[in-house]
């Protein structure tokens, strides 16, 4: 006993010793960090391994002559990790990659710089207009778009039956025909309880989650009706959780399904025959086109960088900004590139799916960007899950769910 | 006699049925897992529950050469001891002086240290990240082992103090007439005495460190320096009805010390009173 | 006869108050000065002292919406607790049966969810246990001819789903405490007791529970805690962004990480998590009456 109490205090000396060591020599790496750290440019980001892997290598191989290295570093839960670390030269990034919706927040914040601090307006001149006004905030351009995503309607062409038609009310009773929910399979999944998923049919019904002046919009009447309207289509959707909805397309127990490009590399995975539409093809009862929200994957650059490490940044930022990303982006990662002459490329050009959401890109809103829209998904959320899961009537839940909002809205303050 | 004999295995048998059913009931969601682990299919999401036909053990392969398995396991092990040794070495006196001495402000401060118990971790994270910042503790094991021992010491305290008691007076005083030194005392007579007590608390701190992800993830920052758990957070962010098979084996793989640990203390569990002190 | 020193025990204790002062206490009193400034979004470095504004908004939260979470809390603290204590007594008690050779084994298997992180547990359950469409409960409801289940939908089932998790998780602790306490119970005492003619029922009564308790006090003191404070369990079960299921049950502490954490005001959710943590302590101190320490 007291021998092999003995022995466990050893070890455990022994690794006090070694995570002591290792300590040590952390702390005369960073001593050598300091002096390259001005030439070391780390991003942060939540996205897709295999994309940033890419960006990564990119940049960095046209960078190595300035003797630039750029890290791309993965951090789950971004934004919350973005509030604690703010603009922290020692321990944060130096930029940032994600999606343009939590701009306005970390602007608020005071962690971000404008572009313009940095590079000039031409680096960005060619980018569609739709990804520049996504990343622009208070009449300042803070995000160099890289790519943008929106929502599509893709389908099994093995189980689709004729034609995908053109109206939502065609695809409903297509719908009702070929689903069987006893049995588990289905003609079309979507996460009908995730706002980000039934906002086109919430803004092409002319209603809105929040709009311009930060006033939420779940208790609009055309929301209401658009919500009333889904309704309908998600009983028929199976469970609407991302990994349930996803595993039913991919095991052919679903024949089509409303996702984002980020779904395509595990339909081609699981070696699906597939077709892409985009959801601007589908007219609702009312004449307008489905409308998703579009998202802009962008890089922001923070407040201490664009001081200390300017000529850096802007290096970097000009690379992003040269079209050959984007059509590498397209090219491996089926990304819609931002930057209008990546399109150029013939093979760019010719891709279905990227084709699709150039197409939806017209008619796509770009989710709002101020920091009261970060409050508002929970309480959308809320309000579809209580309607397509619990079954709550739609129009009181929206009302309770609007009053939420508006007191999360007011509690920021 | 036999009739006893046959009514006595015949309860046994009864009674071993039930601890199978019981440990099989238990085992299903971790079967689930194991199912899926060894699966041969990329989306093996939805086919749990059945023996997979080619079972292969490329998600295991693949979970230990192709992330950094080894590199999390090796820091996990590091943060858990060093955690234990000095929520151990901190509390094991203060519950023997809040267990044998009466002072002033014992019952308070037993009390009021329950009561910080209560006070819920997450709201705390953003002070002590606001401290550490300051402190240069961020990204820094010594930090997180801080955190972690801060974090168990009260539970240790408490627990340990309450197995304490149990332990008479009378054997502690027969020692210092024969002529022990206090520190004689606690080091040979106290704390074998105590040993099942101090081994299932430091197990508890173990596993405490073991399993943690929400601040190893955002205290620690380079992928590196992750834990198993940290690490195992950041795969199942990333999408993880692409790499389920993969996720579940990796899940696997971090419980199997965890039991080792279990399976060896068992021994040690037998009370230090009956075992040593009163009979021996 | 206990020992009296007025400096020795603190020396003793020195270390681990100044531990805990650092990681327990420090935050607590960082919370309070925080609550009382107007740190949010749009002040987030220039915040600056506003006294009590903050409190008197928190206190305007505290509606139903709150009380109805007290109230599911408590029921979920107590219903856990004695079903806990419960089964974890009997299965202790048949773990120590003289003869079951395999005692050691069972013991290990049944440390399995124990020996799992948390969240990677929560996950195996939200999908390979209540999935509608993938869940085990299902596939079983469904070959029996029952037609599918939304387990986590509603309040009532959402509630009794995250019960089923939380033993599940928490029993191997108190199974594994329970048999320790079981194995110091001095064996001669049975024997006397069982000259005397004392059945199952009187053994467990008179001898057992007394002399466990004082062990496992404790520990299902620190368990009871840890279920109130349970947050990780309901959170990811029901309410994980991305994947609401629709029921809408809330603890205090999901309360408090509702309304603190969305809506990035510091200064507001400090007071409210302050407000909450004073509720604890009344709570706690209910719960000290029960614990009743010998006056020396």
């Amino acid at each position: 006993m007291k021998k092999k109490m003995a022995l466990i205090l050893c070890i455990a000396m022994a690794a006090m010793c070694l995570s002591g060591c290792s300590k040590n020599t952390e702390s005369f790496a960073t001593k050598q960090e300091s002096k390259e750290s001005l030439t070391t440019i780390r991003i942060w980001h939540d996205g897709d391994k295999a994309i940033m892997q890419m960006m990564e290598h990119r940049l960095n191989e046209a960078l190595s002559d300035n003797g630039i290295t750029v890290k791309f570093e993965q951090k789950s839960g971004l934004t919350d990790q973005i509030k604690l670390y703010e603009s922290d030269e020692v321990n944060g990034p130096d930029m940032y990659m994600y999606a343009h919706d939590s701009l306005g927040m970390f602007v608020e914040m005071g962690a971000l710089a404008p572009l313009a601090d940095v590079i000039d307006k031409k680096v960005y001149a060619d980018m569609l207009p739709m990804t520049l006004k996504a990343g622009n905030y208070k009449d300042s351009q803070y995000l160099m778009p890289v790519y943008f995503e929106t929502l599509l309607f893709i389908y099994n062409k093995d189980l689709w039956e004729g034609e995908v038609p053109s109206t939502t009310d065609e695809l409903y009773s297509y719908m009702k025909n070929h689903t069987d929910i006893t049995k588990g399979t289905y003609a079309l999944v979507n996460q009908h309880s995730t706002a980000y998923n039934v906002a086109p049919f919430i803004n092409g019904f002319g209603g809105f989650i929040m709009n311009e002046q930060a006033k939420p919009g779940l208790s609009d009447e055309k929301t209401k009706e658009a919500v009333e309207y889904h309704k309908k289509f998600a009983d028929l959707e199976a469970d609407g959780d991302y990994n349930t909805v996803n595993a039913l397309f991919n095991e052919g127990k679903a024949a089509a399904i409303i996702g984002g490009p980020w779904l395509i590399a595990g339909v081609k995975e699981a070696k699906i025959n597939y077709g892409i539409k985009s959801l601007s093809d589908f007219t609702l009862p009312n004449g307008n086109a489905l409308a998703p929200y579009s998202g802009v994957q962008g890089i922001g650059v923070m407040k201490h960088a664009a001081e200390a490490k300017k000529d850096a940044v802007a290096k970097v930022l000009e690379e992003i900004a040269n079209p050959e990303i984007g059509i590498d982006l397209a090219e491996n990662s089926g990304c819609a590139p931002a930057n209008q002459k990546s399109y150029e490329s013939k093979t760019v050009a010719n891709d279905e799916m990227i084709a699709a959401m150039r197409r939806t890109a017209d008619t796509a809103q770009p989710m709002p960007n101020i920091p009261q829209m970060s409050v508002m998904w929970g309480p959308t959320e809320s309000l579809l899950a209580a309607v397509n899961k619990s079954g709550k009537d739609f129009s009181t839940a929206a009302d309770e769910y609007q009053k939420v909002a508006e007191n999360a809205i007011a509690d920021m303050k | 006699m036999k009739k006893k004999a046959a009514k006595r295995v015949a309860g046994l048998s009864i009674l071993n049925l039930f601890f199978i059913l019981m440990c099989f009931i238990t085992l299903i969601p971790i079967l689930y897992a194991f199912l899926l682990s060894i699966s041969n299919e990329s989306s093996a999401f939805g086919s749990g529950f059945l023996l997979p036909r080619n079972p292969t053990l490329k998600n295991y392969e693949a979970i230990l050469l192709e992330e950094p398995f080894l590199v999390w396991l090796k820091n996990s092990v590091v943060l858990s001891l060093g955690t234990m040794i000095l929520a151990m070495g901190t509390s094991v006196t203060a519950s023997y002086a809040f267990s044998r001495f009466r002072f002033r402000g014992r019952n308070e401060m037993l009390k009021l240290l329950l009561i910080l118990n209560a006070f819920p971790q997450i709201l705390s994270m953003f002070a002590i990240f606001r401290l550490f910042k300051n402190m240069n503790l961020l990204n820094n094991y010594i930090g997180l082992i801080l955190i972690y021992a801060g974090s168990m010491c009260i539970f240790s305290i408490w627990n340990m103090k309450g197995y304490f008691d149990t332990i008479p007076i009378e054997i502690e005083e027969a020692a210092r007439i024969d002529g022990g030194s206090p520190g004689q005392i606690i080091w040979k007579i106290i704390l074998p005495l105590a040993r099942p007590s101090i081994i299932v608390t430091a197990v508890m701190v173990l596993i405490f460190v073991w399993n943690e992800y929400l601040f190893a993830t955002t205290f620690l920052m380079r992928e590196e320096n992750y834990t198993l758990a940290g690490g195992l957070y950041q795969l199942q962010a990333n999408d993880y009805s692409r790499s389920w098979s993969l996720f579940s084996a990796a899940a696997i793989l971090v419980s199997i010390p965890i039991l080792l640990v279990f399976f060896s203390i068992q021994k040690y569990m037998i009370s230090g009173l009956t075992a040593g002190g009163v009979k021996g | 006869m206990k020992k009296k020193n007025k400096f020795l025990p603190w020396g003793y204790s020195f270390s681990s108050i100044l531990l805990i002062g650092l990681i327990v206490v420090f935050p607590i009193i960082y919370t309070i000065y925080i609550s009382f400034t107007n740190m949010n979004l749009y002040h987030w470095t220039d915040y600056e002292f506003i006294a009590f504004s903050n409190y008197r908004r928190a206190l305007t939260k505290l509606d139903s919406g709150f009380m109805s979470a007290l109230f599911t809390t408590i029921i979920w603290t107590v219903l856990n607790m004695v079903i806990q204590i419960f089964v974890a007594y009997l299965v202790a008690l048949g773990l120590n049966v003289k003869g079951l050779k395999l005692a050691r084994l069972y013991k290990t298997l049944l440390m399995f969810p124990w020996a799992m992180p948390a969240y990677v547990s929560i996950l195996l359950w939200r999908v390979g246990m209540y999935n509608p469409q993938y869940g085990l409960l299902n596939k079983i409801l469904s070959a029996l001819g029952f037609s599918k289940v939304d387990f986590l939908s509603e309040n009532i089932p959402a509630f009794l789903s995250c019960m089923v998790l939380n033993l599940w998780m928490a029993l191997p602790f108190l199974i594994m405490m329970m048999d320790g306490a079981f194995q110091s119970v001095d064996n001669s005492y049975y024997e006397s007791a069982k000259l005397d003619g004392a059945g199952w029922w009187a053994q467990n009564l008179y001898i057992t529970i007394p002399s466990i308790k004082p062990i496992l006090a404790p520990s299902i003191i620190m368990t009871t805690f840890t279920t109130f404070k349970q947050f990780d369990i309901i959170y990811l079960l029901t309410m994980q962004k991305g994947s609401l299921t629709g029921a809408t049950l809330q603890t205090v502490i999901t309360y408090a990480h509702q309304n603190a954490f969305v809506s990035n005001n510091y200064g507001l959710s400090s007071a409210v998590s302050i407000v909450i943590f004073g509720f604890i302590i009344l709570f706690s101190l209910f719960i000290n009456r029960g614990i009743r320490e010998e006056k020396a």
